[in-house]
C-alpha cells in the first residue's frame, strides 16, 4: 500500500541538492531517513547515531563553531550539515543545537549508495563553499551562452565580407556613383596598398561636402572619417555591440590580423536583437530635447529585463546600461552647449561610481563631477555652473535620480580644476581620516564621459603614484571596507534590514557586492592599477602581495554570482512594474541559490579576514 | 504512598508478563501465539534503549463496538530514532458501508478501502511488526480496544502488550506540576506545538504515528528523562 509520508517527500525534494530528483529518487533518499531530537545546547552528532551521516535540520537552528571557539555559521530549516561525512575537511569544527532540533539522520554510505546515479548530488556534498561556487558560476555562464545569441556568436559570423572598399585618391563623386551601383550606405576609404585610411557614409556626403562647399571633384579622403575604431573578427557580437554604443557608429570595419577582413554594421546586430542597446543609443543620439531623452530613458529597465532573461552575464549587462548612460550623458551635454554656447575652456565630465566601473543598473543614481582645465577663470564659473545643473537635471528626468550623496557636478564642491582635484587627492591620501574616506571612495573609481581625457589621466596618474606608497591610507581604506561584512547568520531567519517595508530581505547590495567592490579598489591602489572595473582590477590584482590567483578567482566568482543574483531579482521587480531595489528576500531564491550565496558570502569573509589581519 | 505505586506498577508489568506467558499456553498457533512467544522488553532497560512501534489507527467510530478500522500506519523507535525505512501504511477493507463523514474526515472512499489489505491481513502483520517492542501511541483506547476487538474475533483471544501513552506521559507531568490545565492541552497537536514541532497532516495514521513517536523523542529530550527505565513510561 502507498506509503503515506508525502509531508516528509514535499520537504526533502524541495531542498538542495535533492530539488531536481524524481519522485521515486526521494521516497528512496526518505526511506533511510532517522529522525532524531536534540535539545538546545547539545552538540552534535546525537549518541546513538554511530556511523558518518549528514543531518538535515527540519526544525530548529545549529551553529559552527571552529576551533578558536569563533561562530562561523548558522543552519537552519532545510540546511545540510555534512560536516561529520567529511571530517578531514572539518576537523577543526563543531556543531551545536542553537535551539531544540528536530534532525533528519542519513547515513552517508546509505545515501550515497541511493545517489550513484546521481554523481552531481554527490559531488554537491563533496565540494566545499569555495568550490560549489566555482560550479555554479560556470553554469551561469553555459546558460549564458546557450541563452544569448550576441555573446554566443563571434563576429565572424556575422561580418559581411569583403568589405566595399573605394581608394583614397578617387573623387567624392565617383564614391558616391560606386555607392549607388552597390546599395551601400558606407564604404571603407583604402590606400594603394590596401591599408584602410578611413570610412565614408551616406552623412559624410550631406554634412561635409555639401553643406562643407566642397566640390565633388575632390578626392574622398577630403570628406572621410579618419582614425576609425576597427575590431579583430576574433572577438564576439557583444564586444562589437558595446564598440558600437560608446562611439555612437552604425559600421564597424572589421581586421583580421590587422588586415581588413569585411564589415559589421548596426543592421548586422540588430538582426540579432530587436529592442537592444544600439538601437537605444541611436535614439539618444537623434533625440532633440530632453522630454526626448526622458521617454527613451523608459526604455532602459526593459533593456535590462530583457538581456538578464536571455541570460547575460550580469557583467555585459552593467556595460551595456553603463554605456547607455554615458550615451544620454553625452546627448544633454550637446543640448546644453547648443543652448549655454561652447565651453570657455577644455574640461571633462566625469562618472564617479558604478557608472565609472561600468556595473551600473537601471534606475541607478548619478554620480558625476567635473575637471576643469587650469586655465579658467572666475568669470567662467557661471557657464559650468548651468552646464552642470542642465545635466544633472536632464539625468534625473531620465530616470537617473540626484546623488543623495551630493557627488553630483551641480555640486561646487566637485566643479573644479585639475590643481583643485590633485589637491583632493593630495588631502585624502596623505592626511586620511576614516569618516572622510567614506565619502570619497566613489571618486577613486572615476572615468571620463566627455570632454578631454587627459585632465583625468593626468589626476588619476598622480593618485595612484602615491596610493601605492600611502600605507596609512590604505589601512583606513580597508577598515572602511571592512565595516560592511556579508550577513553569515542571516540564513537562519534573513532578518537583517528590519524598517519598513524591506523587513526579512538582506541588502545584496551593501552587504555583499560593495564589499567586493571595496577590496578591488583597495588592491588597485595598493598595486599602481588603472582599470576601475571590479572584474578587472582583480583580474590584474591576481598573484600580487595584495591577493593571490586562487583567492581572485573565487571573488571574481563569487562577483558574478552575486551581479547575476541581484540582476534577475531587479529583472522579476522591474518586470512586476515595481523599483528596482537590492533588498532580496528569502522567499525569492531557490534553495540551492541560498547555498551559493551561502558560499559567495564565505568567500567575501575569508577575504575580509585576510585583509583584517594585513592592518 | 509512592513506593505503592511504584511497586503496584511493577506488580501490574509483571503481571502483564506473567499474563503473555499464560495466554501463550492458551492461544492457537497462529500469529497472535508467534506475537506472544516474544519476550516484552525488560521493565529496567532504559528507553532510549527500547524497541518501541509508534502506531495509529484510523476508525470509523471511536469506540470498538460500533466501528471498524480503516487504516494502520506504524514506524518502529530503536536509539530514540525513528527510522523511516520500517514505515508502513496500509487501508483495512470495510464490512460495513462507510458514511459520508467517515469520507469526509479521513479521506478514504469506499473504493479505496475496498482496495485494502482484509483485517486478518492487516492485524497479522501489525503483530509481527510489534512482537519484542512496546507499542507507542497517543490515547491508546482507541488502537487497545480496536486490537483487541479484531483479536477476539480473528483468533478468539485478547493479546496482552506493553503501552507508552504519550498522552498519559504527558498527563504525569502536568499533573505533578500542580497547577491546573486544560485537557485540550493534551491534544496531540497542542502537545507537539509547545515543542515546536513541526506542523503535521493529521487524519493520515502513518503520520499521526511518526508525530506521535517525534513527540515521545521531543518529551524525553527535554526533561531529560533518556536514562529513565522503560516502567517509568508505562501506562
Amino acid at each position: 500500500m502507498d506509503n503515506e509520508l508525502s509531508e516528509i517527500y514535499a520537504f526533502v525534494g524541495s531542498i538542495a541538492p535533492f530539488e531536481q530528483l524524481p519522485e521515486e529518487a526521494i521516497v528512496n533518499i526518505v526511506s533511510h531517513i532517522s529522525i532524531c531530537y536534540i535539545t538546545a545546547g547539545q552538540e552534535l552528532p546525537p549518541q546513538h547515531i554511530e556511523t558518518p551521516s549528514f543531518f538535515i535540520v527540519r526544525k530548529g537552528a545549529l551553529n559552527y563553531v571552529d576551533e578558536n571557539g569563533e561562530l562561523i555559521g548558522k543552519y537552519g530549516e532545510g540546511d545540510i550539515c555534512t560536516v561529520f561525512c567529511y571530517p578531514e575537511k572539518y576537523a577543526s569544527i563543531s556543531v551545536t543545537a542553537e535551539e531544540d532540533c528536530l534532525l533528519y539522520a542519513l547515513d552517508k554510505q546509505k545515501l550515497l549508495g541511493t545517489l550513484i546515479t546521481q554523481p552531481h548530488i554527490i559531488s554537491f556534498f563533496e565540494q566545499s563553499a569555495e568550490e560549489r561556487l566555482k560550479n555554479k558560476v560556470s553554469s551561469l555562464q553555459e546558460e549564458a551562452v546557450v541563452n544569448s545569441t550576441l555573446t554566443n556568436t563571434g563576429v565572424d559570423q556575422l561580418y559581411q565580407s569583403p568589405a566595399a572598399t573605394i581608394n583614397q585618391h578617387q573623387s567624392i563623386a565617383e564614391t558616391a556613383q560606386k555607392m549607388t551601383e552597390l546599395g551601400f550606405s558606407c564604404l571603407v576609404v583604402v590606400d594603394n596598398e590596401n591599408q584602410v585610411k578611413g570610412i565614408v557614409t551616406d552623412k559624410d556626403f550631406r554634412r561635409r561636402c555639401i553643406a562643407g562647399g566642397i566640390p565633388p571633384e575632390q578626392p574622398i579622403s577630403e570628406i572621410m572619417t579618419p582614425d576609425i575604431s576597427m575590431l579583430d573578427i576574433r572577438h564576439t557580437a557583444f564586444d562589437a555591440l558595446i564598440a558600437m554604443t560608446s562611439r555612437h557608429i552604425h559600421h564597424l570595419p572589421i581586421t583580421d590580423q590587422g588586415k581588413l577582413a569585411g564589415m559589421l554594421t548596426i543592421t548586422d546586430l540588430m538582426h540579432f536583437e530587436g529592442q537592444n542597446a544600439i538601437n537605444l543609443t541611436s535614439l539618444i543620439h537623434k533625440a532633440s530635447s530632453v522630454d526626448e531623452l526622458a521617454e527613451i530613458s523608459e526604455l532602459i529597465p526593459k533593456l535590462q529585463v530583457k538581456m538578464a532573461r536571455l541570460g547575460t552575464p550580469a557583467e555585459q549587462v552593467g556595460k551595456s546600461i553603463s554605456a547607455i548612460t554615458m550615451a544620454f550623458t553625452i546627448r544633454l551635454i550637446e543640448i546644453a552647449e547648443e543652448l549655454y554656447g561652447k565651453a570657455p575652456v577644455p574640461y571633462a565630465w566625469v562618472a564617479a561610481g558604478s557608472q565609472a566601473r561600468q556595473e551600473q543598473m537601471a534606475q541607478s543614481d548619478q554620480d558625476n563631477a567635473l575637471i576643469i582645465d587650469d586655465s579658467m577663470q572666475p568669470e567662467h564659473g557661471p557657464w559650468f555652473e548651468r552646464l552642470a545643473r542642465f545635466v544633472c537635471d536632464g539625468l534625473a528626468q531620465c530616470g537617473f535620480i540626484h546623488c543623495p550623496g551630493n557627488v553630483m557636478a551641480m555640486n561646487e564642491k566637485w566643479r573644479q580644476t585639475e590643481s583643485q582635484w590633485h589637491h583632493y587627492f593630495h588631502d585624502w591620501i596623505e592626511k586620511p581620516s576614516p569618516k572622510a574616506l567614506m565619502h570619497c571612495s566613489i571618486f577613486f573609481d572615476l572615468t571620463t564621459v566627455h570632454g578631454d581625457k587627459q585632465l583625468l589621466n593626468r589626476v588619476q596618474g598622480k593618485m595612484l603614484a602615491r596610493t601605492q606608497k600611502a600605507s596609512l591610507f590604505i589601512a583606513h581604506l580597508s577598515k572602511n571596507a571592512l565595516q560592511f561584512t556579508p550577513p553569515l547568520g542571516f540564513f537562519r531567519d534573513f532578518v537583517l534590514i528590519s524598517n519598513g517595508k524591506n523587513k526579512k530581505t538582506m541588502d545584496l547590495k551593501h552587504n555583499a557586492i560593495a564589499p567586493i567592490v571595496d577590496l578591488a579598489r583597495i588592491y588597485a591602489l595598493q598595486e599602481g592599477i588603472t582599470s576601475v572595473n571590479t572584474i578587472e582590477r582583480i583580474r590584474q590584482a591576481a598573484g600580487t602581495r595584495s591577493i593571490t590567483k586562487a583567492s581572485a578567482a573565487n571573488l571574481i566568482d563569487a562577483f558574478e554570482f552575486l551581479t547575476t543574483l541581484r540582476l534577475t531579482h531587479q529583472a522579476n521587480q522591474l518586470q512586476a512594474g515595481d523599483k528596482a531595489d537590492n533588498f532580496l528576500s528569502l522567499k525569492e531564491i531557490s534553495r540551492l541559490e541560498r547555498e551559493y550565496l551561502k558560499d559567495a558570502f564565505k568567500v567575501i569573509k575569508t577575504l575580509q579576514d585576510n585583509r583584517q589581519s594585513v592592518y | 504512598m509512592l513506593g505503592t505505586l511504584v511497586s503496584n506498577r511493577l506488580d501490574n508489568w509483571f503481571g502483564l508478563n506473567a499474563q503473555r506467558e499464560r495466554l501463550l499456553k492458551k492461544v492457537p498457533e497462529g500469529p497472535l501465539k508467534t506475537f506472544l512467544s516474544v519476550p516484552f522488553p525488560e521493565p529496567k532497560t532504559p528507553i532510549s534503549k527500547v524497541p518501541m512501534l509508534a502506531l495509529d489507527f484510523e476508525t470509523s467510530a471511536l469506540e470498538a463496538s460500533e466501528g471498524h478500522l480503516l487504516s494502520m500506519g506504524y514506524v518502529s523507535v530503536e536509539n530514540l530514532s525513528i527510522n523511516l525505512g520500517s514505515a508502513e501504511h496500509f487501508l483495512v477493507k470495510s464490512q460495513q458501508q462507510l458514511s459520508n463523514d467517515n469520507v469526509a474526515i479521513h479521506q478514504i472512499t469506499a473504493q479505496e478501502s475496498q482496495s485494502g489489505l482484509t483485517l486478518e491481513e492487516a492485524v497479522e502483520k501489525l503483530l509481527a511488526a510489534l512482537a519484542g517492542k512496546v507499542m507507542l501511541v497517543h490515547y491508546a483506547k482507541v488502537e487497545q480496544t480496536f486490537l483487541a476487538k479484531a483479536c477476539k474475533t480473528l483468533y478468539g483471544y485478547e493479546p496482552v502488550y506493553p503501552i507508552v501513552d504519550t498522552l498519559v506521559v504527558a498527563k504525569r507531568r502536568f499533573d505533578r506540576r500542580l497547577l491546573p490545565y486544560d485537557p485540550q492541552d493534551l491534544r496531540l497537536t497542542n502537545l507537539r506545538d509547545s515543542y515546536q514541532l513541526p506542523g503535521h497532516y493529521a487524519h493520515n495514521a502513518l503520520n499521526d504515528a511518526v508525530a506521535t513517536a517525534e513527540l515521545l523523542l521531543a518529551e524525553l529530550a527535554h526533561h531529560q528523562q533518556t536514562a529513565n527505565p522503560l516502567k517509568d513510561f508505562l501506562r
